[in-house]
């Protein structure tokens, strides 16, 4: 008997502190001051030289800052950052920025030359940088990085430690969103310097116990495949302004996953709500449920080099014969804008549909089955086995089904679907060997060009290229007026739609939950929130929870 | 014994490099690279890349190589997607994870699963046994990504302490625990079942039975032995599995164990992440099986004397 009470005092033991309080983790977090976010994957690099995912973006973008810093509710709207002022010459083609008196978190001075190094290490052609192309707007950066002239060559000088001068190869007047990009922050020259040196890309300087920055925070733990916990710098510039006490970034891929660990007290901020919770997460907790806009297109890829697509006729059948609406409304469930165009509107652009989209779907329908019929197919009858190739995501293959069935009903033609996993479906696609892809983009940055360039002949996975497209996109490059430029880029896009290598389905809304705790979050397109500007109140005086918009919310 | 272990032990090391050589190239045979992003690298820098990790030489020379930087320095080489880490960095901070996790199912799995058993074959063919085969076999049909869910939503989210998903409560082990544990009860019950009802109608039974032998004893001391020979043949090649990590589960409840690394260096194709996690396992495996063997030699004295493990 006394055995027995023994093990019951000692599970009970084990018990009690485990329930604690009675707070949920994420309360207890909140209490703390520390965010706790939902970062979709597991980081693949704190370097901005070698990363490229969108979730290791985030948590750079919080450990570095760059010339520029953005702003908490608009997209469109740039903050000084290490640069405390700059300008440009008539042409907008070479930039002096003035950086502020900051530190590194180790307390040494930035210096104009870490950007510079940061700039030469993401280029050099030893490096095998993954994002140089992001930096080809330095003049005779391409050349640089494929080693065809040196590096004296690139647009970037340092006339002293604080004044950095960039001279771009053409005019441009969007600059200042670029810079926001993390391929732009500079890294610390005596930190890589001193573990394994620029070209070591096995260096260990961005471990938590290495890690130098010059951002609101510096790393302070990780656990692969369970969280990134960073904490706030001291020595950042803005270290008084900084709105919490830490973020820990949770890499929870399964979206079904992450919105139980919400509702569980696990997050304060998910990464996405998948479209099968859309309904249950938005009537359980509609104060927390949000939906914004993205800078993002839905499209597939069609390779132009393979038989019945060759033919423009044919493109332009399969693209009318997509009921977007439906799509959206079944396959996403209202997470998304049907588009007929490619770049989402945004950034002061927005490209007429031609009134394609004022038509009803029968008469789209009877005009793919006359484009068919012209091509040679008329009811789909000849018309080849085509083969639609997804990556293994459940909305991806339910689309390319409901896509399928669109196609047969409306023009009679029938395609194989194929179910890729990533990297099969990655290396197919590269490699021009598929029919019909799925496809997304998300711009880089907010300006139509981070689309509009995708298409230019050589690189675009399609087989499309057009010299009067490519002309087009050089004379935007080339404009430094910046309605002219947005007029070059419409041109080009209303070139390539017409003869559609692409088809774009819908742009794409984030769909999430985000705590009545949390403040300063706020809607952006490019979902790159300054998380320095995120505050969690205190229990209790979460009633009246931050309206979800641009305008709500008093604090800026 | 010793020259046994010995064999058994060879025999190990044959199989484990004939595993790695066959992972070996059949990861490289798989379309794609490490490499890939969402936008088209330029061949220049696919190329670099390619040379910085000697993914550029032939393959024979990259096979020597990896073996050379095992034998020789204990190196498992570098991951290929998180550049700057080292693949035995990631199983050092994953295994623990997964052999907690595993170690805890196996033991909910043999408290479960072997005392069903047991039950079911002594009641053979009247309602307990029905009542547990029809769970076992509900255990069995149901998939992990159903259970998981499940308890996740039911006990996960209403009783306190215990964590829908994460690893970061001291009982945030619990439900994934009990998830593998179930899973592998419902096999455990069967075997036992199996074996013991065979067991329990041999003739030194009836003879302990006859020479008026309590039920408990005979259950006990004289079947449980040779009943159980099934179960722990199972035991060894589940318990590796277990403490290996199941990516299901793992994703289901975000345990940062072994199992999500399995299918993420796949999908990515991290190739020596994957040669080192097939090593793990061959490794664990020939172990469990070695220890299953000598348990066997323990439990069955003919074995023993026939030499024949």
């Amino acid at each position: 008997m006394l055995r027995c009470s023994r093990l019951l005092g000692l599970v009970l033991a084990c018990l009690i502190p485990a329930c604690g309080d009675g707070r949920s983790s994420a309360e207890r977090a909140a209490d703390e001051g520390v965010l706790v976010i939902g970062n979709n994957q597991e980081p693949q690099n704190l370097d901005p030289h070698k990363a490229t995912a969108v979730a290791d973006g985030k948590i750079i973008s919080a450990l570095l800052e760059g010339l520029v810093r953005p702003d908490a509710r608009d997209d469109t709207v740039v903050h000084p950052g290490m640069a405390e002022r700059w300008e440009h010459n008539a042409d907008a083609d070479e930039w002096t920025f003035h950086l502020r008196e900051a530190q590194w978190s180790d307390g040494r001075p930035v210096r104009a030359q870490d950007f510079a190094y940061a700039y030469r290490r993401l280029l050099h052609p030893a490096f095998g940088g993954k994002y140089a192309e992001m930096l080809y707007p330095l003049r005779g950066a391409e050349a640089y990085n494929k080693g065809q002239a040196p590096w004296e060559a690139v647009g970037v000088r340092t006339p002293d430690d604080r004044t950095l001068v960039l001279t771009l190869s053409g005019p441009m007047p969007q600059l200042p969103y670029l810079l926001m990009h993390f391929t732009w922050f500079p890294v610390p020259e005596h930190a890589v310097e001193a573990h394994g040196g620029m070209l070591d890309r096995r260096s260990a300087w961005t471990r938590p116990e290495n890690w130098v920055g010059n951002g609101a925070y510096v790393p302070e733990e990780r656990v692969f495949n369970d969280y990134l916990s960073v904490r706030p710098n001291p020595n950042y510039w803005r270290a008084g302004e900084v709105k919490n006490r830490g973020i820990r970034f949770l890499p929870v891929v399964n979206g079904y996953t992450e919105t139980r660990m919400y509702f569980g007290g696990k997050l304060h901020i998910t990464n996405n709500v998948p479209p099968e919770m859309l309904e249950m997460a938005a009537s359980r907790e509609p104060g927390s449920f949000c939906r914004d806009d993205y800078y993002c297109t839905i499209f597939y890829r069609l390779n132009t080099t393979r038989g019945p697509l060759a033919d423009q006729r044919v493109r332009r059948a399969l693209s009318l014969a997509v009921d977007r609406e439906m799509l959206v409304q079944r396959v996403v469930r209202g997470a998304g804008k049907s588009a007929f165009t490619f770049t989402p509107p945004g950034a002061g652009y927005a490209l007429d549909d031609g009134g394609e989209s004022a038509r009803s779907q029968g008469e789209r329908e009877t005009e793919a089955r006359r484009l068919l019929a012209e091509a040679g197919y008329p009811d789909g009858r000849g018309f080849p086995t085509l083969e639609l190739m997804t990556s293994s995501r459940d909305v991806q293959r339910l689309m390319a089904e409901t896509i399928q069935a669109m196609w047969m009903k409306a023009l009679g033609i029938h395609v194989e679907i194929r179910s890729c996993e990533w990297s099969a479906y990655k290396a197919a696609q590269q490699n021009m060997d598929y029919d019909i892809s799925s496809s997304s983009w998300s711009g880089d940055y907010l300006d139509p060009a981070t689309f509009v360039e995708l298409w230019c002949s050589g690189n675009n996975c399609t087989g499309w290229g057009r010299a009067a497209y490519d002309a087009e996109v050089d004379a935007a490059r080339a404009s430094a007026e910046p309605e002219q430029r947005l007029e070059h880029l419409r041109r080009a896009e209303r070139m390539m739609l017409r003869e559609q290598p692409v088809i774009p389905l819908y742009w794409s809304e984030r769909t999430y939950m985000k705590s009545p705790r949390v403040r300063g979050w706020y809607p952006l397109m490019l979902d790159n929130h300054p998380l320095d500007a995120v505050e969690l109140l205190p229990s209790g005086a979460a009633a009246d929870a931050a309206p979800h918009s641009r305008e709500g919310g008093s604090e800026r | 014994m010793m020259r046994l272990l010995f064999r058994r032990l060879l025999q190990g090391a044959v199989v484990i490099f004939v595993l790695e050589t066959i992972t070996f190239l059949l990861v490289r045979a798989l379309p794609g690279n490490p490499f890939l992003g969402e936008r088209k690298l330029p061949e220049h820098v696919t190329e670099q890349l390619q040379a910085l990790y000697g993914l550029d030489q032939g393959v024979f020379v990259q096979y020597f190589n990896y073996w050379k930087g095992i034998l020789l320095h204990g190196d498992f080489g570098p991951s290929l997607v998180r550049e700057g880490v080292q693949v035995s960095e990631l199983l050092a901070q994953a295994f623990p994870v997964s052999l907690l996790l595993g170690v805890l199912g196996m033991l909910i799995a043999v408290g479960i699963g072997i005392p069903s058993g047991m039950l079911a074959a002594c009641y053979r063919n009247r309602w307990p046994d029905a009542l547990v085969m029809c769970f076992a076999m509900a255990g069995i049909c149901i998939p992990a990504f159903v259970i998981a869910p499940l308890l996740g939503m039911t006990l996960g989210m209403h009783v306190p302490g215990l964590s829908v998903a994460g690893w970061d409560d001291p009982l945030c082990a619990l439900l994934p625990a009990l998830t593998l544990g179930l899973i592998n009860a419902a096999y455990l019950a069967r075997l036992t079942r199996g074996g013991m009802a065979e067991v329990l109608t041999q003739d030194f039974i009836r003879t302990a039975r006859a020479k008026g032998c309590r039920p408990l004893r005979v259950l006990f001391v004289h079947a449980l032995r040779s009943g159980l020979l099934p179960a722990v043949s199972y035991l060894g090649p589940a318990f590796a599995a277990l403490i290996t990590g199941s990516f299901v589960v793992e994703t289901c409840f975000q345990v940062p164990g072994m199992g999500l690394h399995f299918v993420n260096a796949t999908t990515d194709r991290d190739y020596f992440l994957i040669q080192g996690l097939v090593l793990c396992y061959g490794v664990l495996i020939v172990l469990a099986n070695l220890a299953v063997d000598l348990t066997l030699l323990f439990l069955n004295p003919r074995l023993r004397s026939s030499g024949a493990a």
